[in-house]
């Protein structure tokens, strides 16, 4: 009896210490290795670059719609391809990396310069083939024209935006000074929205963006016109085309130039559109771009 | 059943330690089992604490590790990305590999380089498009809790981030070991507690037990200290009492023997002197009267030779001359003279002689005592005991042949006297309490000797009689 009474206590002072149940998946030997396999792709992929405009999880989101219903009318699958500058895309698609691309104004003009880059169709936004470099400041503060803003923090986007970049440039050219010497401190954020979220939390004390992802932004989050305040508009410019390559297939140019142009005619295509803010897409003249062209002659910037 | 005669067993090896021993066995015994329980109770606690912060640790680095590299491969950056990881690596221990997928599941970056453990990959399929998901992979190193995280809810690719406990182990190892050691340290202390605790318990038992030996032996001396004032104490106060009263009793035993044995010495002196003073008269007066008869009696025959009454006279003479003869007889075996003038050797081949004309039993006497006499209550006694074994021997033993032997050996005298009659048995006869045996060894003790009778039936019978020749009475 005693015994027994013994072999009890043991039992329950071992259930009282149990050891943790770890549930084991499988194992594998961390020493074994072997070399990866290179990715092989079935079907080539179209291939579609989008410059930083936005940042590029904002470009996922508002893209995702537009490559889906590209790759679902070419039966193809579609990449999307991001790089952190505008000339990091224009060599893309110089060098065939990249089949078509949404570029920023400035970009085109630099590679339909350089190296033929062609114009396939431009997007229409509120019924215009337009947009507007707005400068921007925090909604408290006094600045009124580029003039208050000597001596302060500037936020540019890409070092060639034509709304980000050339154009502030430009306004304190006209002042006549550098950003060297006008602002206290100028920094880069390589995107618009980036700057936007800048000024808005008084990181810095103002920027230039693009009119039409300002307005985008605010559609989307209407708390930002609480926080920031345009204080100049620029003259209209060209708006930011889709381009394809010089040595694109021709086949190719032909069925995108259609798809695109069609695309508001269908309920999918209207989603797509909905998505990246643009009415339609529509085919503009080259010479849409003089006004451009002349700014950034002006202007100057030494190109990277 | 065999519980039991385990259980026997065990305590058989067990109860069979000293005191000290049991004490110190209990003390190590609980300190052993509430250290051991506690190492194995804080280890497991500890296992699952650390367990848990692992896994929360792989969740977390994981989504971290999502969140700064989305916007790096969605712009290609694998510059950026490998440093990424490397700081990874760097800057948190557990971290053991990192290693980033594009969305068609191919490796974009990873700390393992060109190269990924066989079944690494596919081990885990993390199939939740919104949360992270952890799995634990056993591995050469040990254990591996394996996340991963999807990039962009999957659109961009997967993290996938493990960290291994081996640092979890080498903590878990110090605190056992630290654990146990403090056991080992405590049981050392607990055994010099137990020491000093079964010390100041047992010196009392101890002193008990040397006590009650000596009583055992019959020193009724020892006296026990109250060493305190629990049941012990008492225990040494009842044992003094009883000794007390045991001394009291011998005491009283030892004069009540001496008392028995001054009554005996003066009744058998008493009887000798009787006898002696019987004997005496019986010799002087009696025997004397006797003689005188006889002679007028052969004056009578001589004068008258011729007259009618002659035969007569011839046979008062015989029955004189028969008289005299029997009060001889009593007064020799009463107390022979010769005992008290020539000594014990001299009687005793009187009384041998005698005794086998007498029966009609071969006996042979043999006496080695020395020129010196012995003292005379140890003649005296000797005598006895030989006259009392003759008669019983004459009475019972339906012999052919007695011996007997009377030297002194060293210190004492021996006597022996054998017969090869019929035997009888001994414990019987004590049994029955025959007087004469008992009255023999009384006299042998009160004078510090002994005696001893050896027979058996049908194999003769020997009486042993040994006196100091310096009584110890």
């Amino acid at each position: 009896m005693k015994a027994r009474t013994l072999i009890i206590c043991l039992l329950y002072l071992a259930a009282c210490a149990p050891l943790p149940q770890v549930e084991v998946s499988g194992y594998v030997n961390l020493e074994d290795l072997q070399p990866l396999q290179p990715s092989t792709a079935e079907v080539r992929p179209l291939r579609v670059a989008v410059a930083a405009v936005i940042s590029p999880k904002g470009t996922v989101e508002s893209y995702t719609a537009l490559l889906d219903y590209l790759g679902q009318r070419l039966n193809r699958p579609v990449q999307l391809i991001q790089r952190r500058t505008y000339l990091e895309i224009n060599d893309l698609i110089a060098n065939g990396d990249a089949d078509l691309a949404f570029v920023c104004t400035s970009a085109y003009i630099v590679g339909s310069e350089q190296f033929g880059m062609e114009l396939l169709v431009a997007p229409q936004v509120e019924g215009e083939t337009v947009y507007y470099s707005y400068l921007i400041v925090p909604a408290d503060s006094p600045a009124e024209s580029m003039e208050d803003l000597r001596g302060k923090v500037f936020a540019f986007t890409d070092p060639i935006s034509l709304s980000g970049r050339v154009y502030p440039t430009y306004l304190v050219q006209q002042l006549g000074e550098t950003p060297e010497t006008f602002f206290g401190r100028y920094f880069f954020t390589y995107s618009h929205d980036q700057a936007i979220y800048a000024v808005a939390h008084d990181l810095a004390d103002g920027a230039a963006v693009d009119s039409l992802v300002y307005d985008y932004m605010l559609a989307r989050d209407p708390s930002l016109a609480e926080r920031t305040r345009i204080i100049h508009r620029s003259p209209p410019f060209g708006i930011p085309p889709v381009v394809v390559g010089p040595s694109a297939d021709p086949q190719l140019r032909s069925d995108l130039r259609t798809l695109f142009l069609n695309m508001h005619q269908s309920p999918e295509g209207r989603l797509a559109l909905e998505a990246i803010g643009v009415d339609r897409f529509v085919v503009i003249p080259d010479s849409a771009y003089d006004d451009a062209r002349l700014l950034v002659e002006q202007v100057n910037l030494p190109i990277p | 059943m065999n519980w039991r005669s385990l259980f026997n067993r065990f305590w058989a090896i067990a109860g069979a330690v000293s005191v000290r021993t049991k004490i110190m066995g209990i003390v190590l015994g609980l300190v052993v089992l509430l250290g051991l329980g506690i190492t194995l109770q804080v280890r497991a606690a500890l296992t699952h604490a650390m367990t848990a912060q692992l896994e929360e640790q792989s969740g977390s680095i994981g989504h971290d590790l999502a969140a700064r590299s989305s916007d790096l491969i969605l712009l290609n950056d694998l510059t950026a990305l490998h440093r990424l990881l490397e700081e990874t690596l760097e800057n948190n221990a557990n971290v053991r590999y990192a290693f980033i997928l594009d969305a068609q599941g191919y490796v974009v970056v990873s700390t393992f380089g060109d190269e990924m453990p066989v079944g690494l990959l596919e081990i885990h399929t993390a199939e939740a498009r919104d949360h992270h998901d952890t799995i634990v992979i056993q591995t050469n190193e040990g254990l591996v809790w394996d996340t991963a995280v999807p990039i962009l809810e999957g659109w961009a690719g997967v993290v996938r981030v493990g960290l291994s406990d081996a640092a979890m182990q080498r903590v878990l190892a110090t605190v056992t070991t630290q654990l146990l050691l403090v056991t080992v340290l405590v049981s050392l202390i607990g055994i010099s507690a137990a020491s000093l605790l079964t010390w100041v318990l047992t010196r009392p038992i101890l002193d008990l037990v040397r006590a009650t030996k000596q009583v055992a032996v019959g020193d009724f001396s020892p006296r026990l200290r109250r060493w305190a004032d629990d049941e012990i104490g008492d225990l040494a106060d009842a044992f003094n009492q009883m000794t007390e009263e045991l001394g009291r009793t011998d005491e009283l035993r030892r004069e009540r023997e001496a008392l028995r044995r001054q009554l005996l010495e003066r009744v058998i002196a008493t009887q000798e002197d009787e006898r002696r003073r019987i004997a005496r008269e019986l010799h002087d007066s009696t025997s004397q009267t006797l003689t005188s008869l006889l002679v007028g009696l052969r004056l009578i025959e001589t004068a008258c030779r011729d007259c009618p009454a002659r035969g007569r006279v011839s046979d008062l003479r015989d029955l004189a001359a028969q008289t005299l003869e029997e009060v001889h007889n009593i007064s020799m075996q009463l107390r022979p003279r010769v005992l008290d003038d020539l000594g014990l050797a001299a009687a005793l081949e009187r009384l041998v002689a005698e005794w086998q004309a007498r029966q009609k039993i071969l006996a042979d006497v043999i006496i080695h005592t020395g020129e010196e006499r012995l003292p005379g209550e140890i003649e005296t006694a000797l005598y006895r005991i030989v006259q009392e074994t003759l008669t019983n021997v004459a009475r019972h033993a339906r012999a052919k042949s007695v011996s007997v032997l009377v030297e002194r050996r060293g210190q004492a005298v021996v006597a022996v006297v054998e017969d090869d009659g019929v035997g009888f048995d001994v414990l019987a006869a004590h049994a029955n309490g025959r007087l004469g045996l008992l009255g023999m060894r009384e006299r042998a003790e009160l004078l510090g000797g002994s005696l001893t009778v050896e027979s058996a039936p049908g194999r003769g019978t020997s009486v042993f009689v040994e006196i100091p020749l310096r009584p110890e009475s």
